[in-house]
């Protein structure tokens, strides 16, 4: 019997596991993990944490032993500690594994801040739900907490713990929070909403140290400018790809330092695949690879993969990474990118802005969604944009990174079809609203410059 | 990973980083809530050499020179970015099973 075996049980793992097995259940399909649960979804853990969600138990989504009974030999608390591409075999406790096909969702591990302290107790990275569920318990004892970083996770984070009472300190070097995705016309509504929520905000300012007590517990961070007392210290500053195993089995790695793939997920190995945080991904903008996606693009990387390993033939497109996120009470998003990201690379666009409401402007609770996209200056094709504000930000964003990566112009957006229900949707859609006042931009401008 | 990947590596983090911090600074100038990012000891050198010369090249030439210096995506087809058919599951797939049976909601999210 061929046996595959897949390395790690987060989206791309189990999906990639799931689905080779349903696709031929005549291949032997092992998982190795490290950890002691399969099958849950780390994202819920700010909103546990939050008391948003009542407990740790809701996000779980299976059990190893329903795995079990779908046919996949479960390995957990397993860690695979070599991979040997000649012989084809894995190594766990000090004993080979030989595999046919083989399946690298490793993942990722998250940067560790480079100061002087790091390695004190108390610093608290979000990924291990068994971790978070012990770190919840002493959250019960804990009055402050300095989170490191403003990126998504942090910021869930931040305003989680503030929600549940505890005094919240936000530490970065950039100028406002998810910097590395907004841009700062949006930098307002979520400063204030976090803020709101009780969270203290210190941003353009470096962690220098952090400070331990005589049992080597953190008990402060030392930045350029202050000394922010805390009990314990949250930290999400980069998914960084854990690629130890693939490195040192040799398998080809790209530009960013993850595991190259091609767009079957074939690594340069025959027969082995990676899928996830391990990989890098192509933007389908300009094809350069990136590093850090969602689980939703982990666990459609391990579809692809299981789908090619059992013979099909099925490409993973190049990305246009729509997001969305709940900051303080806030909601964001976006796709590809905002005018931060396209000017630091040197894109060249134009801008299309507007402000549209959610329901009819009669309806009980309309609120109003911001939308700027980016377009290419001579074809007005879409590559990007920044949303924000009231209820379908996430269907708005899901919807422009599918019309971007299909060539939609902001001509295509400023004449869409569009739903008009006073409950849940507006007479004009708040992109077509962007839309048509770009094309009026530019008509206004061809006209001045006519005459 | 070698040395040369590790300068590699540096050498466009710390590019990257420039070219973030000058965008940042610039667009958030006058906007409400924000800040001056924080620099780092060797900004200097970036911000008044390397962003002005990077900024000057127009972006068709950067990238032709991303393509001849491989940093683009190989063994990946770049997006049509054009309406096309919608995608089916190869015959041989679909045959061995339905298409439904791909999807498998409770697993994951």
């Amino acid at each position: 019997m061929e046996r595959v075996i897949v390395i790690g049980g987060g989206g791309a793992g189990t999906a990639a596991a799931t689905i080779t097995k349903r696709l031929n259940p005549e291949l032997k399909v092992t998982v190795f993990t490290e950890f002691s649960d399969i099958a849950y979804s780390p994202c819920g853990i700010p909103f546990v944490h939050g008391r948003e969600i009542p407990k740790f138990e809701d996000l779980f989504l299976s059990t190893v032993d329903r795995y079990r009974e779908d046919g996949l030999d479960m390995r957990m608390e397993t860690v695979v500690t070599d991979v040997d591409l000649h012989r084809r075999t894995i190594t766990t406790k000090n004993e080979p594994e030989g595999f046919d096909q083989l399946i690298l969702c490793t993942g990722f591990y998250w940067e560790q801040p480079d100061v002087p302290g790091a390695n004190l107790e108390g610093l608290h990275y979000v990924k291990d739900i068994r971790k978070s569920m012990e770190f919840d318990k002493q959250l019960d004892s804990m009055k402050r907490i300095a989170v490191v970083g403003a990126g998504p996770i942090c910021v869930e984070m931040a305003g989680g713990l503030a929600r549940r009472g505890l005094q919240v300190d936000l530490v970065d070097e950039g100028p406002w929070v998810l910097h590395e995705l907004l841009d700062p016309d949006v930098a307002k509504p979520v400063h204030d909403s976090l803020e709101e929520r009780g969270v203290t905000l210190h941003l353009g300012t470096k962690v220098e140290s952090f400070e331990g007590d005589k049992d080597g517990h953190v008990r402060a961070v030392t930045t350029a400018d202050a000394v922010i007392e805390c009990d314990a210290v949250v930290t999400g500053l980069h998914k960084v790809p854990n690629t130890k195993l693939a490195e040192a089995a040799g398998l080809k790695l790209g530009t960013t330092g993850a595991v190259w793939v091609d767009d079957h997920m074939r690594t340069s190995e025959p027969g082995v695949w990676a899928a996830g945080d391990v990989c890098e991904i192509p933007h389908g903008l300009n094809m350069v690879p990136i590093v850090g996606l969602t689980g939703a693009h982990a666990y459609a990387q391990g579809r692809v993969a299981a789908v090619n390993i059992t013979g099909g033939d099925l490409a993973y497109d190049p990305v246009w990474v729509p997001w969305g996120m709940v900051a303080g009470d806030y909601t964001i998003g976006g796709f590809s990118m905002g005018e931060n990201l396209a000017k630091t690379i040197g894109i060249p666009y134009v801008l299309a802005k507007g402000v549209g409401i959610t329901k009819a402007r009669y309806y009980p609770g309309a609120e109003k969604t911001f939308v700027k996209l980016l377009a290419e200056p001579d074809t007005l094709r879409l590559i990007g944009g920044v949303l924000h504000g009231g209820e379908g930000i996430k269907e708005r964003c899901d919807f422009l990174a599918f019309a971007a990566k299909r060539g939609a112009t902001l001509y295509d957006l400023a004449y869409m079809e569009n739903i008009y229900s006073p409950p849940i949707g507006a007479l004009f859609e708040p992109i077509q609203i962007a839309a048509q006042n770009a094309l009026a931009e530019q008509r206004a401008n061809r006209l001045a410059a006519a005459t | 990973m070698s040395s040369l990947s590790d300068a590699k590596r540096n050498l466009r983090e710390r590019a990257e980083g420039a070219l973030r911090r000058a965008v940042l600074s610039e667009l958030g100038r006058g906007q409400p809530s924000t800040v001056e990012p924080y620099r780092p000891k060797g900004d200097r050198f970036w911000r008044m050499f390397f962003v002005p010369v990077y900024r000057r090249i127009p972006w068709s030439a950067k990238e032709r020179a991303m393509n001849a210096l491989g940093m683009t995506a190989k063994g990946w087809k770049p997006p049509e970015r054009k309406p096309r058919e919608p995608w089916r599951p190869p015959a041989e797939l679909a045959a061995r099973a339905p298409a439904a049976r791909l999807e498998d909601k409770s697993t994951t999210e």
